[in-house]
């Protein structure tokens, strides 16, 4: 946050965002040609507009179904705020989809689980606003995991955090130490869950950067549903994608002052 | 130990008794039958949500936790601080202490979301946790002062007595800092951030637990016809007046360097200025009549003397701590968390907003509940083993001393 | 556990009436029925001998809980989803939807009669999931997918540095 006013600044003075969008494309062309950085993301067109395409194959590397989470490994993710043109509303589609959460019966709008929500943000001075999802930050020293009496909320060894839901005892004072409101608490029974994702009365619930997928080599749901905009990878390994763009063009943290070191970073709030 | 002047004896066995005993069973079955309820339809059916996750059901724990740490004072005076006049006090008072503790933790656990796991709060510690250290402190709470009226009514144990009685000053000292290090230690939470927590619940609990235990003690020797002397009670009187004021002077305290630091200037505005009910509840509830009123009610000349006055003065004080508790608790949830200093924020969970909560009926059954079993301890206790001295007469009181 | 039991206890006034009831009417029903047929289509073999499954399924099921959850271990050996997926049928005869507190349930067909109570299914899924995932983004493999929309391209470094403007241009 503490340079965004100067980056909303040169938003503001920008035109619209169509006129950017082609001066982009065009920009993108030129530069792929000189360094060659687009071939290596080659788009073999099968069909006009259908694209199969290789992803760094980097970004996540499966691991075999026996070894643990590797303590090498920070997972972590840099979400681009400008490169969002919906301000992150198919990133939170794709976690509902994938977690199955969203439309839970019974609970009052305050008490339905929201794991990502999008958060417009308008300067009070400036008046200036821009539109960023926000989910668990995956915090490297979280204060949900400091407080939690039974150690159910936990990081795993690759900087996950997320809820061991089998010794939640549900009292909910992670949610109180949560500074980015990332938890829900889920208020009545539920039935039909998906089963990559059981989800049940009485726990705390949050992002778990899809660990399910991630163990199996693919980067987590909100990631995919918006590759022009967010980043996943490991943030120790210095040539990650990840890494790379982050130390070309920094990536913040809300809520900075806090000194909670997240895992998810954006570029241009 | 106390002088053997003092004879204590059990309540007797009369109607008023089973009466009171039907009461408070009603109430506690009540709470339990609203926790059955919870268990079965989920906390949907209560006014807590994601963004007000603890409710009513803690204010009710948190005040019984806060008032037994505090009965207990009364107890200590005598043992630790030597003051022979409170000694004949101190097993009501570690009764007091024991029931409402329980009161509170039953409660809270009741609330759980997942009461039924139970068993992993005692068995999966996170040493991190200011919560599992408080789980310790308050099972530890009941072992010392368990420990310390056994050292009080069993002659043998007489050597042992100063020294329960220190231990469990000094462990109810741990365990209120311990409750209020539950708040003190939240640093997303603008209105809870501070270190002043602890002391300010050590001054709570002093005032609530005193004002608690007068109810008590006059409840019980009115009922029991037994003799109550002015002497004790104007200690307890102006004992609770000093109790009050130290609340008052911690929670000023909070407020001005809330105050000074500029990043706590809209949470202290909100609950100081703007925040509907929950300033409602701290100028008039907490302050005027829960401080104000009973002070006057101490130290006017007219009411010099007068048992009414305190009962009221008690009773207001145990009102005006609920009050406190609730605006610190809820009013602290209600005020939304700054995810961008300086900015205003929107969104589909509530960011940005006051959050909203009115308390079901559920809660307010499952929080009377915690109180029910309290009272009901005490009630078996006092029938069951000698905790009530025969008379507290002046005569008496004073020969103690 | 120590609720419910509690709770049942509660109930048990109301419940005995009917267990009477049940009891006269059925019983020749005593030894359990459990359903084996869904497994027996696709296995001759639990994953662990019968015997041994029949007594521990619980320990194996814990400890391959916390070393998933805690761990990341993700053999499909233990799985709570695998067990689901082989023994139980998404359906029961007649086409309604089977789920756990039904008795052909092949966990609750055991577990009624044992008297066994267990919350897994408060939140897992207590049978296969039917695939209605005609999902937007085919996946090929565990990198690479179909996209529906040229647009939305995967992030490189040089567009980072372009549209970041002067900032990222400095580096
Ligand atoms: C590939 C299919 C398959 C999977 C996966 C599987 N089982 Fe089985 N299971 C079977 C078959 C087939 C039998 C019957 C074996 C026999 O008849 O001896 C069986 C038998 C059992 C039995 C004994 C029933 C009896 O006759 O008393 C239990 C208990 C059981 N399985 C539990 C589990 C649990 C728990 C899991 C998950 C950890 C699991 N099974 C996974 C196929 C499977
Ligand atoms: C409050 C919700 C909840 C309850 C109740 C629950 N689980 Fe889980 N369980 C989860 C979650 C969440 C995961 C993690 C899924 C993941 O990471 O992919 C999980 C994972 C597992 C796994 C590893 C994944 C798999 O399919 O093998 C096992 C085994 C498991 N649970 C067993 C159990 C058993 C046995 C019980 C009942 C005694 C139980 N669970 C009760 C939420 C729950
Ligand atoms: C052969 C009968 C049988 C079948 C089939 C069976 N169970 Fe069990 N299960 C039992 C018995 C008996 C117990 C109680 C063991 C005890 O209390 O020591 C039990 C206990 C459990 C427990 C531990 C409960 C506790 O209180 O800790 C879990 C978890 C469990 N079963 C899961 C399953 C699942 C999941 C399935 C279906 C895949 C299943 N069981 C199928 C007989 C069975």
């Amino acid at each position: 946050m503490s340079n965004s006013s100067v980056n909303n600044m040169s938003q503001t003075a920008q035109p619209s965002a169509d006129g950017n969008n082609q001066v982009d494309a065009y920009r993108r062309r030129f530069m792929g040609a000189i360094t060659g950085t687009v071939a290596a993301a080659a788009a073999i067109t099968l069909v006009p507009g259908v694209f199969l395409r290789e992803v760094h194959a980097a970004d996540v590397t499966p691991r075999p179904e026996d070894q643990p989470a590797d303590a090498k490994i920070r997972w972590g993710m840099l979400i681009d705020t400008r490169r969002l043109t919906d301000g992150g509303e198919s990133m939170v589609e794709a976690c509902k989809k994938e977690h199955g959460w969203g439309n839970d019966p019974k609970a009052r709008p305050d008490q339905q689980a929201q794991w990502i929500r999008t958060v417009k943000v308008t300067d009070k001075l400036t008046k200036n606003s821009f539109t960023l999802p926000v989910m668990c930050q995956h915090c490297e020293t979280a204060p949900c995991v400091d407080v939690c009496p039974t150690g159910a909320s936990m990081k795993r060894a690759d900087g996950i955090v997320q809820v061991n839901k089998h010794t939640c005892i549900g009292c909910r004072y992670c949610m109180m130490a949560c500074p980015y409101k990332a938890r829900s608490f889920v208020h009545e029974p539920l039935t039909d869950q998906l089963p990559h994702s059981p989800r049940g009365m009485g726990t705390v619930e949050s992002c778990n950067m899809c660990v399910h997928r991630v163990d199996k080599g693919q980067i987590p749901a909100c990631a995919e549903a918006a590759p022009q905009a967010v980043i996943f990878g490991d943030l120790n390994d210095p040539e990650s994608r990840i890494s790379r763009a982050m130390k070309a063009l920094g990536g913040e943290q809300i809520r900075g002052d806090l000194g909670l070191n997240t895992g998810v970073r954006y570029l241009n709030i | 130990m106390s002088s053997k002047i003092i004879t204590y004896s059990e309540v007797g066995a009369g109607k008023g008794f089973y009466t009171l005993l039907a009461i408070f069973a009603a109430i506690c079955a009540v709470g339990f039958f609203a926790f059955l309820y919870l268990e079965h339809e989920g906390h949907y059916v209560t006014g807590m949500n994601n963004q007000i996750v603890w409710g009513l059901p803690h204010v009710f724990a948190i005040f019984l936790i806060v008032a037994a740490s505090g009965a207990l004072n009364i107890g200590s005076i005598g043992t630790v601080f030597r003051k022979k006049i409170y000694q004949p006090l101190g097993r009501l008072s570690a009764l007091l202490a024991i029931s409402l503790l329980v009161g509170g933790l039953v409660v809270l656990v009741l609330d759980l979301g997942h009461a039924d796991r139970l068993i992993i709060a005692m068995t999966h510690y996170n040493f991190k946790s200011i919560f599992a250290w408080n789980i310790i402190l308050y099972n530890g709470f009941l072992g010392l002062v368990g420990f310390y009226i056994w050292t009080m009514m069993d002659r043998k144990l007489k050597e042992a007595y100063p020294y329960a009685g220190f231990m469990a000053f000094t462990w109810r000292l741990l365990l209120t800092m311990g409750t209020g290090s539950i708040f003190g230690f939240l640093v997303a939470r603008q209105f809870y951030d501070a270190a002043i927590m602890a002391p300010l619940f050590i001054a709570m609990s002093f005032s609530l637990g005193l004002a608690v235990f007068i109810l008590v003690l006059f409840a019980s020797y009115k009922w029991t016809g037994r003799e109550l002397g002015d002497l004790i009670i104007n200690r307890l009187r102006y004992l609770l007046a000093i109790f009050i004021a130290a609340v008052l002077f911690f929670e000023l305290m909070r407020h001005l360097s809330n105050l000074y630091a500029t990043e706590h200037h809209g949470v202290e505005w909100f609950i100081l200025r703007d925040g509907g009910v929950y300033t409602q509840l701290f100028w008039i509830v907490q302050i005027f009549l829960g401080s104000l009123v009973p002070l006057s009610l101490i130290f006017c000349r007219f009411l010099a003397g007068n048992r009414l006055s305190l009962v009221i003065a008690a009773g207001l004080v145990i009102l005006g701590g609920f009050a406190q508790l609730y605006v610190i608790l809820i009013g602290g949830q209600a005020f939304p968390l700054v995810l961008f200093p300086g900015a205003d924020v929107e969104s589909s969970y509530f960011d940005g907003v006051t959050n909203s909560y009115s308390p079901s009926i559920w809660e307010i059954m499952l929080g009377l509940g915690g109180v029910g079993l309290a009272f009901l301890m005490v009630t078996i206790g006092v029938k069951v083993l000698r905790f009530l001295p025969e008379s507290l007469s002046d005569g008496i009181v004073d020969k103690a001393r | 556990m120590m609720f419910s039991k509690i709770k049942s206890m509660l109930l048990l006034p109301l419940m005995l009436p009917m267990l009477l009831v049940a009891f006269l009417a059925g019983c020749d029903a005593s030894p359990p029925e459990i359903n084996l047929a869904t497994a027996k289509e696709k296995a001759e073999q639990c994953v662990e001998p019968t015997e041994d499954m029949r007594r521990n399924h619980m320990v194996y099921l814990n400890e391959h809980r916390d070393e998933t959850v805690i761990a990341g271990i993700r053999t499909k050996k233990h799985s709570l989803n695998e067990c689901i997926n082989c023994h139980v049928s998404a359906t029961k005869a007649d086409g309604e939807a089977l789920h756990y507190p039904d008795q052909e349930h092949f966990c609750a067909s055991c577990h009624t009669y044992a008297g066994v109570k267990i919350d897994c299914f408060q939140c897992h899924a207590d049978r296969p999931q039917v695939l209605d995932n005609s999902d937007y983004k085919h996946k090929l493999s565990a990198n690479s997918y179909h996209e529906m929309s040229a647009k939305k391209q995967p992030l490189n470094m040089a567009d980072m540095l372009l549209v970041t403007g002067d900032k990222g241009a400095v580096q």
